[in-house]
């Protein structure tokens, strides 16, 4: 087949943890990857068939998710929010590990103490409602893309659903971290159609599981 | 400008010339493979009653439907958007005392009330057949290979199938692989990820193995065959062996034994199809139970839409051009021996502006320059 796979990697966060796996698994990305200077979206890497794409993190799940890329790298966040029947995570990388936790200022009473409704900022408007339904809470959420530990002082929402890693943030922005929503950490995705019909897809699956469940450094 | 009146509702398109010829095409060799297999074309209504929709197989959902109130009757009226329940009710019904296996064919529009994340149309064409009174390995074998000679016929290329086990969780969870009845549902949803970690963390460490017999056919199979000690899936994976000798050479065979995605009301077994070019899968099919007569049967679904569009080399279809004053008879005859004809209204028309590829001369069809 001529056609060269496409495996989608998020910028930021996870990246830096991401390339020693997808080292040892065969996806190695051409030198101009690492320059700093370098404006393009799309790599070569020493497989001739195989490239990279370097996008946002929900934009991972969307491309992959629409069949665009086959392969990607994402949170166990970005998957949940977008809940894509046509997703697989068959390979929890055990990397990029953070929560996603709800918060608020101190003053703000605990959830669910009689609170049928609140207004939560996050950029995780699924997961957020759907987590408050499950507590009987309707949650209005309030989409944001960034600094969410900012809306409750300014008055926007008095709780934010957001990523936790050292909690360090939160305390600096006069937050407590009240709940943990779920468990994060980076997946090996893949399109459902891509593994049913595409041969090198579930190549490239095998390969990074030998790693997961591999012992370190093997 | 356009008035935006004039636009179409989202997820709903014409299909301007070239397209719906194709699919016309597409449709007419399927549904041709289908009669030569002895399937008998049915035709029921686009609108039935809510609940003889909802109610013919499990897992139809009803708030997929456009429905709303019948002025005559005042009960629910909805809009089908799948053809296999109403065959169902045929069968159970209509067509209750006709000799089995009755097999009936099938080819209409179908709509939901909202797309799908992926794929924003609300309209497909599906078309089908069922294989009413049996769900044995025979009855599957047979429905495969049907399925895939209407997809080719179709115009389908690089087809591969994936078979899956759609009760496989409910078989081993009953006896074999024993979970708590609360964490079925929290298995099935993480075997449908593939995501192995959240499998063990939902307590279905026993399940974990079927993660990795997903892939090609004979390989996939031999890994279930190894898992299952207690026998209970031997007659399945007897079925499914059996099934896979049905597919032709030059078509991919893959298993994936937890797959249930758009397996809502199938039973022990199923299949999705795919090819080339296509986005997503362009069909799928399996066995069920027709509920009121609780009778099994087998079919498929192919839904055309999904076909990639022909390739753009190909040459444009060939026409007659019949000037004002030629002689009907003549034409008549080109006709009968397969020419399309376009007859001129006026003086002055441009055969070649029209779509002309030959003029006819006196009781010739002569090249039209270009």
């Amino acid at each position: 087949m001529a056609t060269p796979l496409t495996f989608a990697i998020p910028k930021g966060r996870i990246l830096d943890e991401a390339l020693p796996v997808m080292e040892r698994a065969g996806v190695v990305p051409e030198r101009a990857f690492h320059d700093k200077g370098n404006r393009s979206l799309t790599f070569a890497t020493t497989r001739e068939d195989l490239r990279l794409i370097r996008v946002r993190a929900f934009d991972v799940a969307t491309f992959v998710a629409h069949g665009a890329a086959q392969a990607g790298i994402v949170g166990s966040d970005v998957i949940e929010e977008f809940d894509y029947s046509d997703l697989y995570a068959p390979v929890d990388l055990d990397i990029g590990h953070c929560r996603l936790s709800l918060a608020a200022p101190a003053d703000v009473p605990e959830a669910g103490a009689g609170a049928s409704h609140m207004r939560v900022a996050t950029k995780y408007p699924n997961l957020t409602r759907r987590w408050f339904e499950r507590q009987g809470i309707q949650a209005e959420c309030v989409k944001l893309n960034g600094a969410m530990e900012i809306a409750p002082a300014l008055g926007l929402a008095r709780r934010i659903v957001d990523l936790v890693s050292t909690g360090r943030t939160l305390a600096e922005n006069g937050l407590e971290e009240r709940d943990v929503i779920m468990q994060v950490s980076a997946r090996l995705i893949v399109n459902r159609a891509a593994l049913k019909t595409d041969p090198r897809v579930g190549e490239l699956v095998e390969r990074f599981r030998a790693i997961a469940s591999g012992p370190e450094g093997a | 400008m356009t008035d935006p009146d004039d636009l179409l509702p989202e997820g709903l398109q014409d299909r301007l010339p070239a397209e719906a010829a194709r699919m016309t095409a597409a449709m007419r060799g399927a549904l041709d493979v289908l009669d030569s297999h002895g399937y008998d074309r049915v035709r029921p209504p686009l609108v039935e009653f809510e609940q003889s929709l909802a109610g013919r197989m499990d897992g139809v959902r009803p708030r997929r439907m456009f429905r709303f109130v019948d002025p005559a009757s005042l009960r629910t009226l909805a809009l089908r958007s799948d053809m296999t329940p109403q065959v169902g009710r045929i069968a159970a019904t209509r067509l209750a005392a006709a000799p089995r296996p009755l097999r009936l064919s099938y080819a209409g529009e179908v709509v939901t009330i909202s797309a799908d994340q992926l794929d924003p149309s609300r309209q497909r064409l599906q078309l089908g057949a069922e294989l009413v009174g049996s769900d044995g390995a025979e009855a599957v074998g047979e429905v495969v290979a049907v399925a895939l000679e209407a997809l080719a016929a179709a115009g389908a290329r690089g087809i591969s199938i994936d078979f899956t086990m759609p009760d496989l969780v409910d078989t081993l969870a009953a006896e074999a692989l024993p979970v708590p009845a609360d964490r079925i549902e929290a298995i099935r949803r993480e075997l449908d990820m593939k995501d192995a970690g959240a499998l063990r963390e939902a307590g279905g460490e026993g399940y974990v193995p079927l993660l990795y017999a997903a892939g090609d056919f004979d390989e996939a199979i031999a890994r279930v065959a190894a898992l299952d000690e207690g026998g209970v899936l031997e007659s399945r994976i007897a079925g499914l062996r059996r099934a896979a000798e049905r597919v032709p050479a030059g078509v991919r065979c893959t298993l994936d034994p937890t797959e249930r995605h758009g397996f809502e009301y199938q039973s022990w077994f199923g299949f999705t199809l795919y090819a080339v070019g296509a986005r997503g899968s362009v069909g799928r099919g399996g066995t069920y139970c027709i509920r009121g007569s609780e009778e099994r049967a087998t079919g498929f679904s192919l839904y055309l839409d999904a076909l990639p569009a022909a390739d753009a080399g190909e040459a444009p279809r060939e026409a007659l051009f019949l000037p004002l004053g030629h002689d009907r008879e003549v034409a008549a005859r080109l006709r009968a021996i397969g020419w399309r004809t376009v007859a001129a209204l006026a003086e002055g028309e441009d055969a070649r502006a029209l779509g002309c590829s030959h003029r006819l001369e006196g009781s010739e069809a002569v090249a039209v320059e270009a």
